[in-house]
């Protein structure tokens, strides 16, 4: 019924549409990579394109402002973060999602509601057990990497998407796993693991962000440059230093890059991953 | 029965280390928060002072609980309101409005009598949610209807519009400071001037934009109000870098949303001869209520716990107007290390999350359609 003509134009209206929010997407990226490669006058009179490439600037921000070590900090707390969120949330999803016991639904319904929680309302309150933790423990934790991972360890959105995920898996499964003699542990590590690769990979990818993120409770818990993540760096850099934005550019794009990086790789599982927590189940 | 104990015991140790961690530094941390705010608190634990933080954040007791008729009086108004009955849908009406003019009237003495800066945060927090979610919503639905409708390309435009919500905040935080800077040549100020307009302060700019706009039309001479019951300039500023960030988000997920629902509910409706937008009104957009819901919600939680971003993108030009509850909330930790009022203002900003949560499902999750 609808003409040729009518039909074209609509599909012309929704790329246009399209490609105009891909482009205001974009921008900020073309700006800071441009400005990442300018002399300080170029950013100042902010030219459209440098006339000479800067690498200078990403040698700068990297040795003489600290960023390399900022980025190292960041790579080793994010890495622990990651690693202990893993594991913790795939044992702590599959009996929600597999196994009887008493105060199951209650006990998820708890978890979920963490969910909840101003970080402002835990921040006094864990720097506090942390300092208590610091002195009682013979593990130094202010300044050092257990308080900057430990506490984020595993959170209740992994958990929740683990354990829908969990729940798809067919029950035949385990009831051949059962008839061939494993038990759960064997179950989980040797059919379910495997199998969650998408959502274990999608819930890397959110804790490796938020970690990376992270700049309240690493302001409060790091006093010294040692154990500074990029966050902080950037923040302190951003705040003191003066108009350097040739430097500070480099800067976001070496704080930018390792999850671009990340993104790249797991980019189909990750947009499976997420678009599966909007839905219902 | 011996069978059934072990499972639960298994059960109980593999979800120990996740246990400990979410009991210790997310549920225990909860009531230890209302331990601390019931004393002075600075580096050390201080005398102990019962209720007062909440009396000096919150005011005259007598406001708070005039506060809550208002808002019960707002609820029955409310209940009475949706009643068939005609004479009930009055009294519903002017219950509402009677509960409104309560409400406002107490909340102005509390804001008069209790702690400034907590009422300017909770004002600028509305601004900030009222700013937000009604533009990401609309957008990534359209955004998201764009990406529905076409065969080529769509990966490639998805992974476009997912790239500000993946890359570190706090790069693109510094980088919209500098396109948002008071610089002539910044990229704002460039597109300001192609609009033919002078270069304008932006993120360094605490008046607000209505101010802003009567001032380019050359009147000096305004009433206080203007710059109070506005979000300033600097407030919009750091709305736009919200929905550039987001929108792309909630777009991937309404994606997915739109290409979980059944083909035939389209074809059905191309049968009955629905032009696009009947097809949108009543098909798609029942059928993607629950993810609309799901994506509401969580903006709306995520404004309450916005620090990040907009710890970055303050100046001190902007003096307290993007100063949402976290960041204040925040410099009485870290600037004044006033743990004390710090937490007592934390427990305040988290009662209002719940409350709030509560209420969004009341009002809205009836109307969202979960199908058969």
């Amino acid at each position: 019924m609808v003409s040729k003509r009518t039909r074209l134009l609509h599909r012309g209206l929704t790329y246009a549409g399209l490609i105009f929010a891909g482009v205001a997407a974009c921008t900020p990226f073309v700006w800071m990579v441009t400005s990442s490669f300018m002399t300080r006058g170029e950013t100042l009179r902010r030219v459209l394109w440098p006339a000479a490439l800067q690498w200078s600037n990403y040698y700068s921000a990297w040795s003489e402002e600290d960023f390399g070590l900022y980025f190292e900090n960041s790579l080793m707390i994010a890495g622990l973060t990651v690693a202990g969120t893993l594991l913790f949330s795939l044992t702590a999803a599959y009996p929600l999602a597999r196994m009887r016991f008493p105060g199951r639904e209650p006990l998820f319904l708890l978890i979920l509601a963490t969910l909840m929680v101003p970080e402002t309302v835990t921040m006094v309150p864990n720097f506090l057990t942390v300092s208590w933790l610091h002195r009682a423990t013979p593990l130094a934790w202010i300044n050092n990497w257990p308080a900057l991972t430990i506490p984020f360890m595993t959170n209740a959105f992994s958990i929740f998407l683990l354990r829908q995920f969990m729940r798809g898996i067919p029950g035949e499964l385990w009831d051949s796993a059962r008839i061939d003699g494993a038990g759960h542990l064997r179950f989980l590590f040797q059919i379910v693991l495997p199998l969650c690769r998408a959502p274990l990979l999608t819930v890397g990818m959110f804790t490796f962000i938020g970690s990376w993120n992270a700049l309240g409770w690493p302001l409060l818990v790091t006093n010294t440059p040692t154990w500074r993540p990029i966050a902080v760096g950037l923040q302190k850099f951003v705040s003191e230093a003066g108009p350097e934005v040739h430097l500070q550019m480099a800067g976001a794009m070496i704080a930018t890059i390792p999850v671009l990086v990340l993104y790249g790789m797991v980019q189909k599982e990750f947009t499976e991953g997420i678009s599966m927590s909007g839905l219902k189940g | 029965m011996g069978e059934s104990r072990t499972e639960g015991v298994i059960a109980w140790a593999l979800m120990a280390p996740a246990l400990v961690v979410l009991g210790v530094f997310g549920i225990f941390p909860i009531f230890y928060a209302f331990f601390v705010s019931l004393h002075r608190w600075r580096i050390k634990k201080g005398e102990f002072l019962g209720l007062s933080h909440y009396g000096r954040a919150l005011g005259d007791p007598i406001d708070l609980l005039g506060l809550l008729i208002g808002l019960a009086v707002i609820w029955v108004g409310l209940r009475w309101f949706s009643n068939h009955i005609r004479i009930r849908k009055a009294f519903g009406a002017a219950f509402l409005l009677a509960g409104c003019w309560l409400a406002l009237h107490f909340l102005l003495g509390m804001a008069a009598s209790g702690d400034g800066r907590l009422f300017n945060a909770f004002k600028v927090t509305l601004f900030y949610s009222l700013g937000t979610i009604p533009l990401e919503v609309a957008g990534s639905l359209l955004l998201a209807t764009l990406l529905f409708k076409i065969a080529t390309a769509r990966s490639f435009f998805r992974v476009l519009f997912f790239l500000p919500y993946i890359t570190p905040m706090i790069a693109t935080a510094v980088v919209f400071r500098t396109i948002f800077s008071p610089n002539p040549s910044s990229l704002a100020n460039r597109f300001w001037a192609l609009v033919g307009s002078d270069p304008q302060r932006w993120l360094y700019d605490s008046r607000s934009i209505v101010a802003l706009a009567l001032q380019g039309i050359g009147v000096e001479a305004y009433p206080d109000w203007v710059d109070t019951m506005f979000p300033s300039m600097s407030l919009v500023c750091v709305l736009l870098y919200n929905i550039w960030v987001y929108i792309g988000y909630d777009t991937v997920i309404l994606l997915a949303g739109l290409s979980a629902i059944p083909r035939h509910y389209f074809e059905a409706a191309a049968i009955d001869g629905a032009n696009t937008w009947q097809t949108f009104r009543h098909v798609t957009l029942p059928l993607i209520s629950p993810t609309l819901f799901f994506i509401s919600l969580v903006a709306v939680i995520g404004t309450f716990k916005a620090f990040n971003h907009i710890y970055i993108l303050r100046t001190a030009g902007a003096q307290d107007t993007v100063d949402v509850v976290s960041v204040l909330i925040f410099d009485q930790i870290y600037q004044f290390h006033n743990a004390g009022y710090a937490s007592a203002l934390a427990l305040i900003l988290f009662l209002t999350i719940l409350v709030l949560t509560v209420v969004q499902n009341r009002l809205l999750g009836r109307r969202v359609f979960y199908g058969d």
